[in-house]
């Protein structure tokens, strides 16, 4: 009988583990991007324009490129020319600062500024980053956070939105870091060299 | 004298065609995203006092710069953030590790030109010393940014 009760117990323990991991691998993959117009939000997650929308912003304005991650999208394939003055925005928790690091690392061609003014393109979004929990380290073992930000570029001439990009990463091993260089990668495709 | 008259135009051609090429090569030239050696660089106040553990870092790591306390007297300025968080209790008990985790993201920039030329970003998952850990991160780069120019 006590052994018997022995064997129960790693058993249920497994369960338990098992339970708590099943749903993790579905949702996460390390990594989720997506990318989207601000202004099209609905068609580019659907890939059809919102009805009331049709008229507007036609799907045909969407034009994907080759990505690995994600649907990246631009309107009207725009594209920003090499070395184009850009004015990075104040972003909330400093992620504005990773993005120029991100832009830098990953060799795109664009000159920063740090005066609007100067700029011809302004980019601007919001970060947010959440930290592991007590749980997480318990049952996955992972002390990494999850880091979640959205960007847009817009011309400062026209006003226009050009580019749009939003990218979630769970179990981020760089932090911020990574969803900066996430960022500055899909940059990078919309940037005529 | 037609002839001369003819040369004449074609070398005010081709003036204007090499000044309109240059003005239109200007607009989107390169930056060059050069700091000189011995350059006057500003720290701008980090939140967490991250500027102290910077400048510190960036004497001990003895990168090419003169750090002054006044952006007037600046030619470029460095600007971040930072972000820290002490190991949790489940940290402690769970992984059996003590060590806080760091961030830091800092940006240099020509004050004259306001163009980045230099920036990098530091994550440190267990950081053994801390802020100073990241902070002589950005130092030990940044020494190496000058000095590979």
């Amino acid at each position: 009988m006590h052994s018997r009760q022995l064997s129960v117990f790693p058993v249920l323990a497994a369960l338990i583990l098992c339970l708590a991991i099943y749903p993790l691998p579905a949702r996460s993959s390390t990594s989720q991007e997506s990318n989207s117009n601000q202004d099209q939000n609905k068609g580019a997650d659907t890939g059809k324009p919102a009805p009331n929308d049709q008229a507007k912003v036609p799907v045909s304005n969407i034009k994907s490129a080759p990505t690995d991650e994600g649907q990246l999208a631009t309107v009207n394939n725009a594209k920003i020319p090499s070395y184009s003055k850009v004015y990075v925005g104040p972003i909330a928790g400093g992620f504005e600062n990773y993005i120029i690091a991100g832009l830098r690392n990953k060799k795109v061609p664009l000159t920063v500024v740090i005066d609007r003014t100067k700029a011809d393109y302004e980019i601007s979004g919001v970060s947010d980053s959440e930290k592991a929990g007590w749980a997480k380290m318990l049952f996955i073992g992972s002390q990494n956070s999850n880091e979640q930000a959205s960007i847009k570029i817009s011309d400062l001439k026209t006003g226009a939105v050009i580019f749009g990009y939003s990218v979630h990463k769970t179990n981020s091993v760089r932090g911020k870091q990574s969803a900066g260089e996430a960022c500055a990668k899909h940059i990078k495709q919309i940037v005529l060299e | 004298m037609s002839l001369k008259r003819n040369v004449v135009s074609i070398v005010v051609l081709l003036v204007v065609a090499a000044v309109s090429t240059a003005l239109a090569g200007e607009k989107n030239a390169p930056p060059s995203q050069k700091i000189p050696k011995g350059a006057k660089v500003f720290v701008a106040p980090i939140e967490g006092g991250y500027d102290t553990y910077l400048k510190d870092a960036i004497a001990k790591k003895k990168v090419p710069v003169e750090i002054v306390a006044s952006r007037d007297q600046a030619d470029y300025e460095i600007t971040g953030t930072s972000e820290s968080q002490k190991a949790s209790t489940a940290k402690k008990v769970i992984l059996g590790n003590w060590h806080s985790r760091e961030e830091a993201s800092i940006t240099v920039s020509n004050i004259k030109s306001s163009e980045v030329v230099w920036a990098y970003s530091v994550h440190e998952e267990a950081s053994t010393h801390g802020k100073k850990s990241s902070a002589e991160a950005c130092a030990k780069h940044l020494k190496e940014a000058i000095e590979n120019q």
